[in-house]
């Protein structure tokens, strides 16, 4: 069996010491920035990465260069910022690039913050990531050291100033406007849009806000072309990909992919198939957020159009695995305890319906659980969803309404086993 | 609205089949209102803008798969938005459902039960039941947020319009959420106790029972109440104020969310909570006269009759010179108006409203009289003297709006104009108007009437000021309500009549022979206490119409027992010159008078013809209208300002809302609003002085001017050798100094050795 797993952001990790500075610089590293910056021009560097219709990799799978194209000519300052506060069940891909290649993403920051005319550029570092933030603050210090981070990089006419800042430990501050208020030193939670970051960012200046990987494979797309990346995979999302994959599986792990390889290849290709004697009832492709994927999805390509027109998203790109142990009660309690513990509070669907269901699933698995929760849940996960400030609130439902619809069975004989209790009718 | 925009600019939109044209960007919520079409909001508020937290104004709008928020959507041209459609019905449904799950059901005890908008709401769009059968969350009840706020957590719905509040109109920031999710809850950003002068505003914008007043709380109901809409007569803004009163008594006051053109929709504490002293106990209720050193109870006829008996008496022995009255700032324009005209119908000329440190309500004939609202246009701020946040509250909320949209604030001499928005203190107006940004269109002083010298100076720096590329405002924030109604309808000294200085001085000569004061208390907030003092001592009839004993009416020969604002009728001029309505809300107790019926007996009894009513109302608001025709400001005395030596402290006068003898003193609810004696300093002051925070002091001045009892505190906003010192605080008088410039520690005790002088 021929594996899919590629290298390109995971090359030389486990074999070198990426964090070195000369390491980094032997595998090619910094070229790409040196050349844009000398050589290609603000411009060029721009298209390439339009070109190569390289997709956010942090969840949204927004198109990375449509994203920079929003910012306006308006001669404000602008921003550029990393988003490393990866903190989405099941995911931990960023985690392990900066840990492992931080100067692989200082490289794919600095090409970014060029290409849209930023002078002043940012990483907002998820607060627990204590060895993820000594590893980026010493290779940012060798990086000014050598010159390419401050001012004049490469000898250049560019300067670009780079900040490292930690998050408290929020989920919430993932969300780009969360992050951007956490980082103004605000409170974390999400702004009200419009106005997007692009018009009104960090600030209140037009700001990108990109995800680490995004931003680790522009030096990449930079050295072989946009066509290169574009030829990978679908058409509408193409390229590579690095998936985290987790639960039920052999070889939990990271795995770079191209995209549009299928779901059975990610699990018995990349992550060494099933434990033996299990049978497989169900997969998240896209971390804690997404709707859960069954049997017959199997063969479908792992891409973000197929996944979400599957019901599903790819999101940040972590598939967790489930096979027939799994207590589809108990994991949705963990998922949903999780979204009401990290909602900030602000708007009223994803507080009071997060900590509803919380309360119901928790009763349920006590033992306490009545006929008629089935149906509240499921009225409920639908009328919390689509109504919410920003994207958390739409991620309590999905996980939930997708396992209630297809392991009803599960959730039934929580109730039947229950202890009755007289149904309170509550006004 | 149309007029005013060109057609391009416009879009036209359709809401629940009604075609109507708005301007570009207008939000489907003030769309809607257009059409009477009122979609139901929590977070949203015209005032504070969208938020998108309450997500209650969801609309279905054709082409969108999702419902919108009818609060940040703009109108966009043909856009097709239904707002009661089922599916938008569903929306909101769905969110009442959950904004009810852990909302206590308390409506019966609660204070809003009635005027609550979850209440409606959950009437119109909600289920009626809940089908959460878990226990509702419990959060902390009754929390005491401050001296005038009680939060409930378990009713707060989150919308966090008192915490924007706070943080988009007053920028003081006091307010935030703490925790998250279902735990969140409304605090303190500090821990401390939520103080402003603006916390009562919070109650009114909260749209369900979180916070309630302490004044209002379990008081009445809504459907109990009886509303009568007035002026608020604290000071010279002219807030219009709903004054909600029940069996007879006044339960509470509101804003009136419609004025846009005075208070912008707020209210100041002061104005909004100082109500108790109405029925207080403190309140006089019959005439007294002194005889022998003892007060005595007579009736009205005779109260009148001595009045009038002792002004024909002076005037036949002395002369009208030897006659005098004091008062208006506190009456009605009529009351004023008819105090002057019984007294200039007899030859007197001794008039004035001036009982305090103002000079002018109105400096001169400079037609530059600024409009509320014009204040928050202003490019630039200029404060000269005690800033309006020491004295008018919400019109110092369009100088934070001015400030917050870009505008310069720059504050002259010791006062900071500002403790929230930033603010350059310049030493003095020269300074100030150098600061002014080239290209500044609109410039704005505010001026607190004190010092003579000042309105010289702004009349000649306007004078010389190119008017074609720069507009400029003036704005005069009074010491009393109606200063500038006083001063319009008469009530300054003509042809030698004597002022408040020169009639006390005279009096203590033994010249005076009846003074009237009506609705003063010089002997608190006279600049020379002991002139005021001694002058009303050595007077031997002296009238003072008031609501409480005060220092003034202690030394009166007779004392009239006036009405309230709330108990009155008339009208009132606010500082920009509008005559506005009082109106009686409550019945005034039994043996008081209005100032203004004791002044119309007081006419029939000398035999004074008055004005006939619709001839009076006429002639003030063409009073108020025209720009003052006052006797021209005397030059500045150009006496140099005394530095403060080593040895001695420079005094600062402040102000204060919350200082003050008389309704304020009376009203036992605010009591922990009330200040007490304090001497604020720098710390560096401090310490070159030996004084710690917390310690007692005694100064004194020159010629053994002394002011006891007061406790030092820090502030680093007082300049270096300069103590700070509010005016009007009863209990130790900030004019008992006499206005002496510089002062020395004449005693100090320690916090924690109390009682015992050092």
């Amino acid at each position: 069996m021929a594996s899919p797993v590629v290298e390109i952001l995971t090359k030389g990790i486990g074999e070198l010491n990426l964090r070195d500075i000369d390491v980094y610089r032997s595998t090619g590293g910094y070229v790409q920035l040196e050349r844009a910056v000398k050589e290609l021009g603000q411009k060029a560097v721009a298209d390439e990465c339009t070109g190569s219709n390289l997709r956010g990799r942090g969840g949204a799978g927004f198109p990375t260069g449509r994203k920079w194209s929003f910012l306006p000519n308006n001669g404000r300052p602008r921003y550029i910022v990393c988003n490393c506060d990866e903190a989405e069940p099941g995911t931990f891909k960023d985690h392990m690039l900066l840990e492992q290649t931080p100067h692989q993403i200082i490289e794919g920051i600095l090409i970014a913050a060029y290409a849209i005319g930023c002078h002043h550029a940012f990483i907002y570092i998820r607060g627990e990531f204590q060895d993820g933030f000594e590893i980026m603050r010493d290779a940012a210090r060798q990086a000014r050291e050598a010159g390419i981070i401050g001012k004049g990089i490469f000898g250049s006419d560019y300067d670009l100033e780079f900040t490292i800042h930690r998050g408290a430990g929020a989920y919430i501050c993932g969300e780009e406007t969360g992050l951007l208020n956490s980082l103004e030193g605000k409170r974390g939670e999400p702004r009200l849009k419009p106005p997007f970051p692009a018009i009104k960012g960090l600030y209140g200046e037009p700001t990108v806000v990109n995800n680490v990987e995004t931003l680790a494979y522009l030096p990449h797309i930079l050295k072989h072309g946009a066509a290169w990346f574009a030829s990978v995979g679908p058409e509408r999302s193409p390229g590579y990909k690095v998936v985290s994959i987790s639960g039920h599986v052999k070889k939990p792990g990271n795995y770079e992919v191209p995209l549009g390889i299928t779901i059975r290849q990610l699990i018995d290709e990349c992550a060494g198939g099933l434990r033996d004697g299990r049978t497989f009832l169900g997969v998240q492709p896209g971390g804690g957020s997404s709707a859960c994927l069954f049997e017959e999805h199997l063969d479908l390509s792992y891409d973000f159009d197929t996944i979400a027109k599957a019901g599903s998203m790819l999101g940040s790109g972590a598939m967790v695995v489930f096979d027939d142990t799994t207590d589809f009660v108990k994991a949705s309690f963990a998922l949903i305890r999780f979204y009401a513990h990290e909602s900030c509070g602000q708007c009223t669907p994803c507080r009071e319906g997060g900590s509803w269901i919380e309360k119901t699933l928790a009763r349920i698995i006590d033992g306490r659980g009545v006929p008629s929760d089935i149906d509240v849940m499921k009225s409920a996960c639908h009328q919390i969803t689509g109504l919410n400030l920003c994207a958390l609130g739409d991620s309590i439902e999905p996980f939930l309404g997708s396992v209630l619809d297809r392991f009803e069975g599960q959730f039934r004989a929580y109730i039947e086993r229950a202890t009755p209790v007289p149904e309170r009718v509550a006004v | 609205m149309s007029a005013t925009v060109p057609a391009t600019d416009l879009v036209t939109v359709t809401i629940d089949g009604i075609d109507l044209q708005v301007p570009k960007g207008t939000l489907v919520v003030e769309a809607a209102k257009l059409i009477h079409r009122d979609i139901p909001v929590y977070c949203y508020h015209p005032k504070l803008g969208p938020a998108g937290l309450c997500r209650i104004c969801l609309v279905e709008i054709d082409g969108m798969p999702k419902l919108q928020i009818g609060c940040n959507t703009p109108v966009a041209d043909k856009m097709v938005v239904r707002t009661l459609s089922d599916k938008a019905n569903e929306g909101r449904r769905a969110v009442l459902e959950l904004l009810l799950l852990n909302h206590p059901l308390d409506c019966p005890i609660c204070d809003k039960g009635g005027e609550c908008d979850l209440q409606d709401f959950a009437m119109a769009y909600g289920q009626g039941a809940s089908r959460m059968i878990d226990a509702k969350s419990s959060k902390p009840k009754a929390v005491d947020l401050g001296p005038t706020i009680v939060l409930d957590e378990e009713r707060c719905i989150l919308c966090l319009r008192c915490v924007r509040f706070d943080d988009l109109i007053t920028h003081e920031r006091s307010l935030r959420t703490d925790d998250r999710g279902a735990h969140a809850i409304i605090a303190t950003a500090t821990g401390h106790p939520y103080r402003s002068d603006f916390t009562g505003n919070v109650t009114e914008l909260c749209p369900v029972g979180a916070l309630t007043s302490k004044t209002y709380r379990f008081r009445s109901r809504p459907w109990d109440n009886h509303r009568t809409t007035t002026t608020c007569m604290q000071c010279s803004v002219g807030c219009q104020m709903h004054v909600d009163g029940r069996v007879q008594q006044i339960a509470r006051t509101m804003s009136v969310e419609e004025d846009d053109a005075i208070s912008d929709g707020w209210l100041c504490d002061r104005g909004r909570y100082n109500i108790g002293y109405v029925t207080d106990d403190g309140r006089l209720t019959s005439p007294l006269y002194r005889q022998n050193g003892e007060w005595i109870q007579i009736g009205w006829d005779d109260a009148i009759e001595l009045w009038a008996n002792a002004v024909r008496d002076a005037i036949a022995a002395d002369g009208a010179a030897s006659v005098g009255a004091i008062g208006g700032g506190r009456l009605l324009n009529e009351e004023a108006f008819l105090l002057q005209h019984v007294y200039r119908a007899l030859g007197v000329e001794n008039l004035d409203w001036r009982a305090g440190r103002m000079v002018r309500a109105w400096p001169g004939p400079l037609p530059i009289r600024g409009h509320h609202a014009e204040l928050a246009a202003a490019d630039v701020v200029i404060t000269y003297g005690v800033p309006p946040a020491q004295t008018a509250p919400v019109l110092d909320l369009r100088v934070r709006k001015a400030v917050a949209n870009g505008a310069t604030l720059i504050s002259i001499g010791d006062h900071l104009a500002s403790a929230v928005l930033p603010c350059v203190r310049v030493a003095t107006f020269a300074d100030a108007v150098k600061r002014i940004p080239s290209g500044a269109k609109h410039v704005a002083i505010v001026w607190d009437g004190i010092e003579v010298a000042d309105a010289h100076a702004i009349a000649a720096w306007a004078g010389a000021l190119d008017h074609a590329t720069t507009t400029f405002r003036l704005y005069v924030p009074g010491e009393q309500p109606n200063a500038f109604g006083a001063e319009a309808v008469g009530m300054l000294p003509r042809d030698g009549g004597l002022d408040t200085r020169g009639m006390f001085e005279a009096a203590r000569d033994g010249k005076l022979r009846a003074l009237a004061l009506l609705g003063v208390n010089p002997v608190l907030h006279f600049p020379d206490r002991e002139l005021a003092i001694a002058a009303l001592r050595a007077t031997p009839f002296v009238v003072v119409s008031e609501l409480f004993m005060t220092e003034t009416a202690e030394l009166a020969t007779l004392i009239l027992p006036a009405c309230s604002a709330f108990e009155k009728t008339g009208t009132t001029t606010d500082l920009a010159g509008d005559v506005l309505p009082v109106s009686a809300a409550v019945p005034s107790p039994e043996s008081t008078l209005a100032d203004g019926d004791m002044l119309v007996a007081l006419a029939d009894l000398l035999g004074i013809a008055l004005p006939a009513p619709a001839a009076l109302d006429a002639t003030i608001r063409e009073l108020a209208a025209a720009t003052p025709q006052n006797p021209p400001l005397p030059a500045p005395d150009g006496a140099p300002r005394a530095i403060a030596s080593g040895e001695t402290l420079r005094v600062i006068v402040e102000a204060s809302i919350f200082s003050g003898g008389g309704t304020l003193a009376h009203d036992d609810r605010l009591g922990e609003l009330r200040l007490t004696p304090r001497a604020r300093m720098h710390p560096a002051s401090a310490a070159a002085f030996e004084l710690e925070e917390g310690d007692a002091i005694d100064l004194a001045g020159p010629e053994r001017v002394r002011l006891d009892g007061l406790t030092v505190a820090f502030d680093t906003h007082v300049p270096e050798g300069a103590v700070a010192i509010v005016a009007g605080v009863p209990a130790a008088p900030a004019n008992a100094l006499r206005g002496a410039v510089a002062v020395t520690i004449a005693a100090k005790r320690r916090a924690a050795e109390a009682g015992v002088l050092a």
